[in-house]
């Protein structure tokens, strides 16, 4: 359980809340670089941490991610004309630069001056891995560029998708470090979903729904490693990184391709939910690109033109008693994405952590909460650049490996919880 | 028309939950299995805890009388160590855990000038007996992790 204050300084991520300033310490993913494809395309309206943004390519190809609205009456920009090296506010014809600043105000002579005193806010915006990144905190921290493995490997190698989740961030985040769901929630998935079936790591998940459970401190965040037994007294390791703030990384299963997400705070009653999958050495097969658009795996399928799930709460999530009946689900609700998507979001906007009652396996969670407000004090109080924020701690991997019974996962896979150039991920 | 699972899933609804609590109270026991961890562990024994008892192993595992009666009275065992000190009790108390079917959770405390071979053989004391392992660099993390837990 978490005290209510607690529970505030955790989930509450607008300006000025000590968690907002925490987020404002990295780059976040906003948008995927398809949303805007070309110079002059049409703009799109960004909320992210409880900030109303709009992002959008000028004349010649620079990313803008500016305040929404104009500085004259505050109309959306978002019905601005996208023209010649500027977005032009369709009321009063106000006209800004991709910095956010004024360039032009056609009621006041060129001559006064005037839009030189107008600028919106305005945030660096950047492309790596098919990704648009957002830096949101003040600009003299601005970190190294983001260095997740997925977004650096060639494009047919990597898929990324984004959801909308209707729930807080932190919700969807401690449903991603606590393991010990998979052999309950997912149970149904893991010998049927094209992405995951196959692997001989699936026996011993379903062999051994009582994992036992290693949470260590990671640089940048933990190595939570669930550990069930195999063959001849040795154990099977599934590790997980979770680096700060919201960046998790499942383990491996057999050949398929390792994925991970990240959860982005859209205001505190919902987030982005992104999930990435990618091979190291490997194009994806045709196949496994097909699921991904299909929404199997970690990914969804959306409604068409949007990025809210086709299962969603407005539909009870296309509950299928007979299936989970017939024991292709466990819950009811089809596919990894949804079933962890229906739970979270059933707990409601920001769950009341005030009413849980945990147990030994929540130790994941719970020391992810204590390390987050450790930094959050850190940040507040200190300045201090939290964990995750140093590239070295974003070239991290999961890992799923059979060991002896006497080798800690930290020691015998230590080289496999970090990039290997141009080497697979170790997996089982 | 909203579904039950938007309409009940709003914030408007959350206010409806029930409030009367679920839960008794949860009976922890936390034992130090090493001298460097009885500080630590007798400090936490000094604050206001639901139903969290402490002890040091040196205390407890010379008497198996003593040992059975406060482990089965027992939600959960936490065991306290530190890195490079010599857990010698955690076999006797991990054994009667699982005789007495009692949850176990080992917490290893370490630093920064721990060395992974150090922690690595404190690691292997503890596993057999555990189902739940965590090491942290932090000494909030224990009262935090027993405040998580309502012990």
């Amino acid at each position: 359980m978490l005290r209510k204050e607690q529970n505030d300084l955790l989930t509450l991520t607008g300006p000025a809340t000590p968690m907002g300033q925490l987020f404002r310490c990295y780059w976040l993913p906003v948008l995927l670089a398809e949303e805007l494809p070309e110079p002059e395309c049409p703009p799109v309206r960004v909320k992210i941490l409880s900030e109303r943004l709009l992002a959008w390519r000028d004349t010649e190809g620079h990313y803008a991610l500016t305040d929404e609205f104009c500085a004259h009456r505050g109309v959306s920009l978002w019905f601005g004309r996208n023209e010649e090296r500027g977005l032009r506010c369709p009321y009063h014809g106000w006209k800004y630069d991709h910095t956010g600043q004024c360039i032009e105000v056609p009621s006041e002579p060129a001559a006064s001056g005037f839009c030189e005193k107008i600028k919106l806010a305005s945030y660096p915006l950047v492309e790596r891995g098919g990704v648009l990144w957002a830096y949101l905190g003040p600009s003299e921290l601005q970190p190294p560029l983001p260095e997740w493995e997925f977004a650096t490997v060639p494009s047919d190698r990597r898929f990324v998708s984004k959801r909308l989740q209707e729930s807080n961030w932190l919700q969807a985040l401690e449903g991603a470090i606590d393991s010990s769901h998979v052999s309950f929630l997912h149970r149904g998935e893991l010998d049927r979903d094209p992405l995951f079936k196959g692997s001989k790591g699936n026996q011993y998940n379903l062999d051994d729904a009582r994992p036992v459970f290693e949470v260590v401190e990671s640089p940048g965040g933990l190595y939570i490693g669930a550990r069930r037994n195999a063959e001849d007294g040795n154990y099977y390791w599934r590790v997980t990184q979770w680096v700060m703030p919201c960046f998790t990384m499942i383990p491996p299963r057999a050949d398929h391709p390792v994925h991970g997400h990240f959860f982005i705070p859209i205001d505190d009653g919902q987030c982005w939910t992104w999930s990435f999958d990618y091979k190291v050495t490997r194009p994806f097969a045709s196949q496994e690109l097909e699921s991904m658009r299909a929404g199997r795996g970690i990914h969804v399928q959306c409604a068409p033109g949007t990025f809210r799930p086709l299962a969603n709460k407005d539909n009870d999530y296309l509950m299928d008693r007979t299936a989970q009946r017939r024991g292709e689900t466990f819950s009811g609700v089809d596919g990894f994405g949804m079933q962890d998507t229906s739970v979270q979001e059933s707990m409601g906007p920001i769950v009341d952590r005030t009413k849980e009652n945990l147990v030994s396996t929540d130790n994941g969670i719970i020391m992810a909460r204590h390390r987050l407000l450790r930094s959050v004090k850190a940040v507040v109080e200190k300045d201090a650049t939290p964990p995750g924020v140093d590239p070295v701690h974003q070239r991290c991997r999961s890992a799923s490996v059979v060991l002896p019974p006497n080798q800690p996962f930290k020691d015998a896979a230590k080289s496999a919880l970090i990039v290997q150039d141009n080497r697979e991920h170790v997996t089982v | 028309m909203l579904t039950e699972s938007a309409r009940m899933s709003s914030a408007v609804e959350a206010k409806f939950r029930i409030d009367t609590p679920n839960s008794k109270r949860h009976k922890v026991k936390v034992i130090a299995l090493d001298t460097q961890s009885e500080p630590v562990v007798d400090d936490l024994a000094q604050r206001h805890w639901n139903g969290a008892t402490f002890f040091t192993a040196a205390d407890i595992a010379s008497d198996p009388a003593r040992l059975r009666e406060a482990i089965g009275a027992s939600d959960l065992v936490v065991m306290v160590a530190t890195a490079g000190g010599h857990p010698h009790d955690a076999e006797l108390i991990g054994e009667t855990c699982s005789h007495m079917r009692v949850t176990t959770t080992g917490l290893i405390m370490c630093d920064e000038e721990t060395s992974d071979e150090i922690l690595s053989e404190t690691l292997g004391r503890l596993r057999p007996w555990m189902l739940m392992l965590v090491v942290s660099s932090s000494r909030d993390y224990i009262e935090d992790m027993l405040l998580a837990l309502r012990a």
